[in-house]
């Protein structure tokens, strides 16, 4: 049953963007301009490449916080062999490679071993991290080879006058949404998330779907990585140790995937992309302190969990409505 | 004589939905008042207006001829209205002496102190529970016994029971019910919310009957019998069409040997047992609960694992099978439906359609390599149909369904894998009278179209109307076998419990 006046937290962040932006169109100067708006959506689009691979994770009833260090080390390692004089596709493929092995053992570790993901990517995003830094190159910034610049096209190009990440990300998110939508692995995956247990007796491969999660979510941190790199050129690994993870699962909360599982879709991450970038850009328009601007990002997010919770309390009769 | 506890035109509402319509309710101080009705008739409503775990939309709460208004649980409580619910609401990692005080105003407890008074205190109430005991460690039965004990350690003149007695086994039922006899001579009253109808007809003073949030009937125990409680629950007679007419049915031959279990063995709980199923006929299996019949059952599935060293042998078709994960069992047609379809059933974030679809999917049922939408709502649809599913349509979330319709979608997604073995685990537990009686028209149909039928049941009457066969098993063990019309009630519960 659907009842009239219900609105999702997905609709409640849609809302809140949307009066920002009305806000910031009204009182900043230069705000609604086309190039500001590409501006906008280009700077957040690593975000919500990063973003889709959480969501898919997270509707799995997992979480990877192994994926910022995935995306750093994976593409720092291929930077670093194409400095040394390898070909650039052999590097791309290796680094590929190296981000899959990782989501594999994630996976293992997870579906197998039953070690609860929060832990098994904690201490994997640790582990890369040292390893990358002490086996695969010294430095903490790798800088991109002068002969690699035809990557550079993804984080700087143009097409049709709107720069090319915005289509990187609308790709990721079009892939994302027909994995979830038309494949059977995109089914499995929401059945495991939402009852494991169920998804064992019907048949459903619940351990190689969760392998496949994780190895999903690393690929996609590979993409972004390379828009990343291209973007600035180089990667700084220091990005694995910063607090990028949480705005990553800020953008998937926020947009309205339930960390309980089963949930949500990819349009839930475009929304809490958007409002994060219209914030972010908002501000730095505005010239506010970057620590300023963290705890406007605290607010914005626990007011936006209030206000769900206030308009869909979960009562005992939401729990089961199945015995009245 | 004043009512002890009263509603007077209570309503509940829920967004606009009434659960509880225009119902008045009295409570007399001393008596035993069963309140009865098919899932969903607002029973758990009511009771729950009463104790302040919901507030009513209309209507009033009287008390000892006064008007109450009872906010919150815990002052229902200190008024004396304590509610025992189906799902206890222990702290497991307590021990039952702390559970019992847990709530009092002292801010300090002495364990040594607590110990010394729930020792002294439960054995005031002949109740046989070590208070040292850690509550995860305690039975269905005794964990019931604990949350009586502090209802009555709270003074409770009014306690509540939502269907105390379906976890409990025979003997915890006898216990159960020679304390609520005890209560009753200390003047305390109860409401019991039951679909057992023999145990209200056996321990209740009056009667009460809803059906759609509405109030049916109210009388005295004595002048009712099952045929006229079970008419009021449904508004038609059920009786005959529920029990006492497998007398006449005719006994299905069996077909083919499809299942074989040679020495079965699962840690301690299935301990070396044997049996056989035949296609074509529905073989029943009775057993009390921690007899091992579900894991045996599972196990055969592949939803546990035998035992590594000497686990046995189970054959499907003469084939030896062993089966790690439920999904080659799928695949080769064995298909188990769940007991508990809340925790490991139903998928509650996906409609009815999406259900019974991915049962198709991981069955391999479908056509397509993908996802097919169309396909999706064909299949749905048939199976809706066929199951008679009462929802708006397809797209309705499984969660919102009465228990019965929430089972028949359960049978729905494993019927849609073509089964050649179907275990049914205690189909129609929480189920209501009339989808009890549709469910088992389908099992009989099931059978009667030559599948393989396992039916696991608790419920002696269902076990006799359903079975062609019938299997009794006790400590792990297939102990005995039935044929199906030449024996009754007593000879099986004979064999289950000796």
């Amino acid at each position: 049953m659907k009842f009239f006046g219900r609105v999702s937290q997905e609709q409640i962040v849609f809302g809140l963007a949307a009066l920002l932006c009305i806000g910031f169109a009204i009182t900043l100067q230069g705000f609604l301009t086309p190039n500001n708006i590409l501006n906008l959506i280009r700077s957040v689009s690593i975000l919500g490449i990063l973003g889709v691979a959480m969501g898919l994770v997270v509707i799995g009833r997992g979480i990877d916080l192994s994926l910022v260090s995935v995306m750093a080390i994976s593409i720092a390692w291929t930077l670093q062999l194409a400095t040394d004089g390898m070909s650039l596709p052999l590097a791309l493929a290796l680094g590929l490679t190296f981000a899959l092995i990782v989501g594999m053992t994630n996976g293992f570790l997870i579906a197998y071993i039953e070690i609860p993901p929060i832990f098994a990517t904690l201490a994997m995003g640790t582990l890369i991290y040292g390893f990358g830094r002490y086996f695969f190159f010294g430095l903490d910034v790798m800088y991109m080879p002068d002969d690699a610049h035809i990557l550079t096209w993804f984080g700087q190009g143009v097409l049709f006058g709107v720069p090319v990440p915005i289509f990187l990300f609308a790709g990721v998110c079009f892939g994302a949404f027909l994995f979830l939508r038309y494949t059977k692995y995109g089914r499995y995956l929401r059945a495991v998330g939402d009852n494991q247990l169920a998804a064992r007796i019907t048949g459903v491969p619940t351990r190689p779907i969760v392998v496949l999660q994780y190895m999903l979510s690393s690929l996609i941190g590979f993409i972004a990585g390379i828009v990343t790199a291209a973007s600035v050129s180089s990667m700084n690994t220091r990005v694995a140790n910063s607090t990028f993870i949480y705005d990553v699962i800020l953008v998937v909360v926020l947009g309205g995937i339930g960390l309980s599982g089963g949930r949500g879709g990819i349009r839930n991450v475009i929304v809490g992309t958007l409002l994060i970038g219209v914030l972010l850009n908002g501000m730095t328009i505005m010239d506010i302190q970057y620590t300023v601007q963290n705890v406007i990002k605290g607010v914005i997010l626990l007011t936006a969990i209030v206000i769900d919770t206030i308009l869909n309390p979960r009562d005992e009769q939401t729990a089961q409505q199945g015995d009245i | 004589m004043t009512p002890l506890l009263e509603l007077r035109n209570g309503t509940k509402e829920y967004r606009g939905i009434p659960a509880v319509k225009d119902v008045t309710f009295t409570l007399y101080p001393g008596e035993v008042h069963a309140l009865l009705g098919e899932n969903g008739a607002g029973k758990s409503t009511l009771t729950k207006m009463l104790a302040g775990v919901v507030e009513p939309t209309a209507g009033e709460v009287w008390m000892d001829g006064k008007k109450v208004e009872l906010k919150t649980p815990s002052e229902a409580l200190k008024s004396g209205i304590a509610m025992v619910y189906q799902e206890t609401s222990l702290v497991p990692s307590l021990t039952v002496a702390q559970n019992l005080y847990l709530t009092d105003d002292k801010h300090f407890h002495r364990l040594r102190g607590i110990y010394i008074a729930g020792q002294q205190f439960l054995q005031s109430l002949n109740f046989h529970v070590d208070p040292t005991a850690l509550v995860s460690s305690l039975g269905a039965g005794q964990k019931q016994m604990v949350e009586i004990a502090r209802a009555v350690h709270h003074n409770a003149r009014v306690i509540i029971f939502d269907e105390p007695t379906s976890t409990l086994t025979p003997e915890e039922k006898y216990q159960f019910f020679s304390l609520i006899d005890r209560l009753r001579k200390n003047n305390v009253s109860i409401i019991f919310i039951s679909h057992a109808l023999e145990e209200a007809l056996q321990i209740s003073d009056r009667i009460t009957v809803m059906r759609d949030g509405e109030h049916v009937i109210t009388d005295d125990t004595s002048n009712f019998d099952r045929d006229k409680i079970i008419s009021a629950m449904v508004g038609r007679s059920l009786s005959d069409e529920l029990h006492g007419t497998h007398k006449e049915r005719k006994v299905r031959r069996a077909g083919e040997k499809v299942l074989s279990v040679q020495n079965l063995s699962m840690q301690n709980i299935v301990r070396n047992t044997s049996f056989s199923v035949f296609s074509g006929q529905i073989t029943g299996i009775f057993g009390l609960i921690g007899s091992g019949r579900t894991e045996a059952a599972k196990v055969v599935a592949g939803v546990m694992k035998r035992n590594l060293f000497h686990g046995g042998q189970v054959r499907l078709n003469g084939k030896p099978v062993r089966y790690r994960v439920p999904r080659p069992a799928v695949r080769d047609g064995i298909i188990y439906v769940t007991e508990d379809r809340k925790t490991e059933g139903f998928f509650e974030t996906m409609s009815i359609s999406e259900n019974i679809y991915l049962g198709a999917l991981a069955g391999g049922q479908t056509s397509a390599r993908g996802v097919n939408m169309r396909e999706m709502k064909t299949i749905a649809e048939k199976w809706i149909k066929a199951l008679s599913v009462r929802a708006i349509n397809g797209d309705a979330s499984v969660i919102e369904l009465s228990g019965g319709n929430q089972q028949k979608v359960v049978i729905a997604k494993a019927l849609v894998q073509k089964p050649k073995l179907v275990i049914f685990d205690e189909p129609t537990r929480g189920v209501d009278v009339g989808a009890i009686v549709e469910i088992h028209h389908l099992i009989d149909r099931l059978a009667d179209e030559g599948i393989a039928v396992m039916v696991i049941s608790s419920y002696l009457p269902e076990i006799l109307q359903l079975s062609d066969r019938i299997l009794v098993c006790r400590q792990g063990r297939i102990v005995e076998e039935f044929a199906g019309q030449k024996t009754d009630e007593e000879t099986i519960m004979y064999a289950a419990v000796h």
